[in-house]
């Protein structure tokens, strides 16, 4: 007969195997499980250039695939979808050689032609579709099918950002039939047919939204690590909008990934062993910048005196954490092309006096500087998407009341906060910043024609009387056309001390993204500009 | 009778008119709109041509007149056009988020009746004693708790720190349990306010004594007699509370981040969605109105003296 004691000491060698077993395990990717993913806004329309929303870019980059594929360690473009590629020495011809055997989830072929269709689209707009043009790519002309895996993009001007332009969310290649369909019905996730690791199963609109992985995937970018399909069988994205309550179900365990955790809430999380990711977004920092058509910081004195009223580490120290490095440029140090230039941006109360003085602002009775009559009063919206953006702009409210500027923050609605932004006497200063790995971002941000965040004349903004920055704009011009990489490089160190002696813009911190993971999440990673990737990702047993 | 019920169901059609027209004008003279807030927005990178080929595909550059009439038609053919920011048509949005904020209303006003009852009756119990004053104050106390911090409250003890529900996988009933609370806690509160006062103001009447002398039981009297009176006035406050329980569920399903019409309004107000505000306008004022039409008729069942006024007045 067998004893009780053989029966437990069986028993514990057994659970110590197990238990062994399992720690073995834990360093090895685990195939299968649900993901809970807490997202704190719904997606909007899933027209992939509109990718750059964050919560459209978090559920973009699962399902769908790009030409190319962006490093986020070395920014290097990679192969991808596109096997191989050439360009012409003025970078206005692109040839890619389309990898054989991708399809999309509907069955149909990823080919040249697929392609083509997708950039026509992307380049050119759809107008009775009503597809707006992609924000990353500019002077695109036409695409030509060579063959069935070989594609020819032309552009009427030098276009140098293209290859990187090919590797963003915004870029993501999608089914003929999603292409047919009007931007309207592109709310709909079920609708975006991508050929990507994740295929969506099921959505609630404005709640829910179900991945599941697509088990014949074999074609993730050739140099990652990680190859065939994901390990995770099911993505489940929950719209959760009260910060309290995504992270203490992240605690509880009701979720193993939450996305915008703020920086006050970063303890917390930490000290109960779970972790935060902070990826960098590696583009235009998070700053405050001024539109110089408004007479009042039409100055150039003003805007220093300002530039040095602000003490953007007093910022960074009181509201944020480590995971939000103090700004020392206009892009961040994480981007190409970056130049220190901290010693420009000292906060320097004196000599900020001096400058008001010199331009004429003398303080007047109620602390406030005034000239010819004129207060000095300045307004800006705060941003909702940006981090404590309201708490920033208050801070550098005080800042600034020290030296006899007061500046007003209002939250308003969206309505009037978009109209009143395209006026630079409404809002003389606004709150600004831009994620992407290309320094083609510093074009984006500035130009007239495109962000145009100091509001010069030329772009949407009809109000504007007269400002216009050519130096400016030639800089920027040259940033796209240059092909040559060292030159362009100068052009973007160029352009960045030509932003900073002209104090068009405060440069704050660098922003990241922030979230948080159990420990047992493994293997999450990000493209470039902070968006997560759930292609590797997997969880270790509990 | 039915002369009653036709006058009151043509007011109802008017306020409804005029509430989609009011909706209309003032949706119109916010500042911007949503083919601003979303094409316009620095993101998009669009030039002001791009935009106004947009404004154009949705019909948005027509004069206003043309537009009211437009979006007069398309509401009596049951088009009530796409949603510019989530791009989908309202119908579909709608066809999603109705549903479950119809569930989350109807049962938290039936939970906001029954906690209303369970208190009156309590308080009214013989040999409460001390404890009548403490229920009476439950009302006042439940007025003042702010929806949106009870929801979290209850998510924290119930979900997190108990583990009792699941807040963001749950199953059927559980997903209703604590959003049901949340609303009808504050929502109770108005109820009980007005049921209580009323109950004591008809206790006092001298035709109470009348029956207690009579040697009626004191809950025979509370039924039969007191709450049949005191239950007139808690009607009227039910019909006007509808729109506080849409309020409500606004905050409730932001916080526990359910689909609904609450969800769908707070986005549609903060884009200007207004294809979408002027549907939920049209939907709420039609439920308003008809709930407030339901409790006129049913004033006379409840009180048979308001039915000889109304045969006699019409």
């Amino acid at each position: 007969m067998v004893s009780m004691r053989t029966i437990l000491s069986a028993a514990a060698i057994a659970a110590a195997i197990g238990a062994s077993a399992a720690l073995a395990q834990s360093s090895q990717p685990v195939k299968g499980g649900t993901l809970v993913y807490l997202e704190q806004q719904a997606h909007t329309n899933l027209y992939p250039p509109a990718g750059g929303f964050y919560p459209n870019g978090g559920v973009l980059n699962q399902i769908t695939d790009k030409l190319t594929y962006q490093n986020p360690k070395t920014l290097e473009i990679e192969p991808w979808i596109a096997e191989s590629w050439t360009v012409n020495g003025d970078a206005t011809e692109y040839v890619f050689k389309i990898r054989p055997g991708v399809t999309f989830s509907d069955g149909t072929p990823l080919d040249a032609a697929a392609v083509a269709k997708n950039f026509d689209t992307y380049g050119l707009g759809n107008k009775e579709l009503k597809h707006p043009v992609s924000e990353v790519i500019t002077n695109y002309k036409a695409s030509e099918v060579i063959d069935s895996l070989t594609v020819k993009f032309t552009f009427s001007k030098p276009s140098v950002g293209f290859l990187q332009g090919t590797s963003v969310i915004g870029s993501g290649l999608v089914s003929l039939k999603t292409l047919a369909l009007p931007d309207d019905a592109l709310g709909d996730a079920t609708k975006i047919i991508g050929s990507g690791p994740f295929v969506v199963q099921s959505e609630v609109l404005g709640r829910e939204l179900v991945l599941a992985a697509r088990k014949d995937y074999a074609w993730g970018p050739a140099r990652l690590a990680h190859q065939g399909r994901a390990n995770l069988d099911v993505i489940k994205y929950v719209v959760t909008p009260e910060d309290s309550v995504r992270i203490g179900a992240l605690l509880a365990g009701q979720a193993q990934v939450i996305r915008q955790v703020q920086a006050y809430d970063e303890k917390q999380v930490q000290s109960k062993g779970f972790t935060i990711y902070a990826p960098p977004t590696r583009g235009v920092n998070n700053s405050v910048v001024f539109r110089p058509d408004n007479p009042l910081v039409a100055d150039l004195r003003v805007r220093q005196a300002l530039l040095h009223a602000t003490n953007a580490k007093e910022i960074v120290t009181t509201l944020f954490s480590a995971n939000y490095p103090l700004a020392k440029s206009i892009i961040a140090s994480t981007a190409q092309g970056y130049v220190d230039l901290s010693a420009k941006l000292t906060y320097d109360p004196a000599l900020s006096a001096k400058l008001l003085d010199d331009g004429g602002w003398a303080l007047g009775p109620k602390g406030l500087r005034q000239k010819d009559g004129k207060e000095m009063i300045l307004t800006a919206y705060e941003s909702p998407p940006q981090p404590q953006n309201k708490e920033t702009l208050q801070l550098v409210a005080q800042q600034w009341a020290k030296v006899g500027v007061k500046l007003v923050v209002l939250a308003g609605d969206a309505g009037s906060r978009v109209a009143d932004s395209l006026d630079p006497i409404k809002t003389p200063v606004a709150p600004a910043m831009v994620g992407r790995a290309d320094p083609d971002v510093i074009r984006s941000q500035y130009y007239p024609a495109t962000r145009n965040v100091l509001l010069q004349k030329g772009g949407l903004a009809t109000r504007v009387q007269s400002f216009v920055d050519d130096k400016l704009n030639g800089l920027l011009e040259a940033i796209a056309a240059e092909t040559d990489y060292a030159k362009r490089m100068a052009l973007v160190g160029e352009v960045q001390t030509y932003v900073i002696d002209q104090a068009y813009t405060i440069p704050i911190f660098e922003e990241p993204q922030a979230f948080a993971a159990s420990p047992r999440f493994k293997d999450f990673a990000f493209e470039a500009v902070g968006r997560p990737s759930f292609y590797a990702a997997w969880l270790a047993p509990k | 009778m039915i002369r009653y019920i036709l006058g009151r169901v043509g007011q109802a059609l008017a306020v409804l008119v005029v509430t989609f027209t009011a909706a209309f004008v003032l949706l119109q003279a916010l500042p911007g709109d949503a083919i601003m807030i979303k094409f316009m927005s620095p993101e998009m990178g669009l030039s002001a041509e791009q935009v106004a080929e947009i404004r154009a595909s949705y019909g948005a550059d027509l004069p206003i007149w043309e537009q009211y009439l437009k979006t007069v038609g398309n509401f009596l053919s049951g088009n009530f056009g796409y949603s510019i920011q989530a791009g989908v048509p309202v119908r579909h949005q709608l066809a999603v988020n109705l549903p479950p904020t119809l569930q989350l209303a109807g049962l938290a006003f039936l939970a906001a009746v029954l906690l209303t009852v369970v208190l009156a009756a309590m308080s009214n119990m013989v040999g409460m004693g001390r404890l009548r004053g403490a229920l009476q104050s439950l009302p006042s106390l439940f007025i003042s708790i702010p929806v949106f911090w009870l929801g979290i409250m209850l998510i924290q003890i119930f979900s997190f720190q108990l583990g009792l529900v699941s807040v963001i996988s749950p199953g059927p009933v559980e997903k209703l349990v604590l959003p049901v609370a949340t609303l009808a806690i504050p929502i109770s509160a108005p109820l009980a306010q007005v049921l209580m006062r009323n109950i004591d103001e008809v206790l006092a009447q001298p035709f109470v004594a009348v029956a207690r002398a009579k040697g009626a039981s004191r809950s025979w009297v509370l039924w039969r007699h007191v709450a049949r009176n005191a239950v007139l006035p808690t009607l009227t406050i039910a019909g006007i509370l509808f729109g506080e329980l849409l309020a409500g569920a606004v905050v409730t399903e932001a916080v526990f981040g359910l689909s609904g019409l609450g969800g769908l309004t707070y986005q549609a107000v903060n884009n200007h969605d207004t294809a979408v505000l002027q549907a939920i306008v049209v939907i709420s004022a039609f439920a308003f109105v008809t709930i407030n039409l339901v409790v006129d008729l049913l004033y006379p069942v409840v009180d048979p003296r308001l039915g000889h006024r109304v045969a006699t007045t019409t």
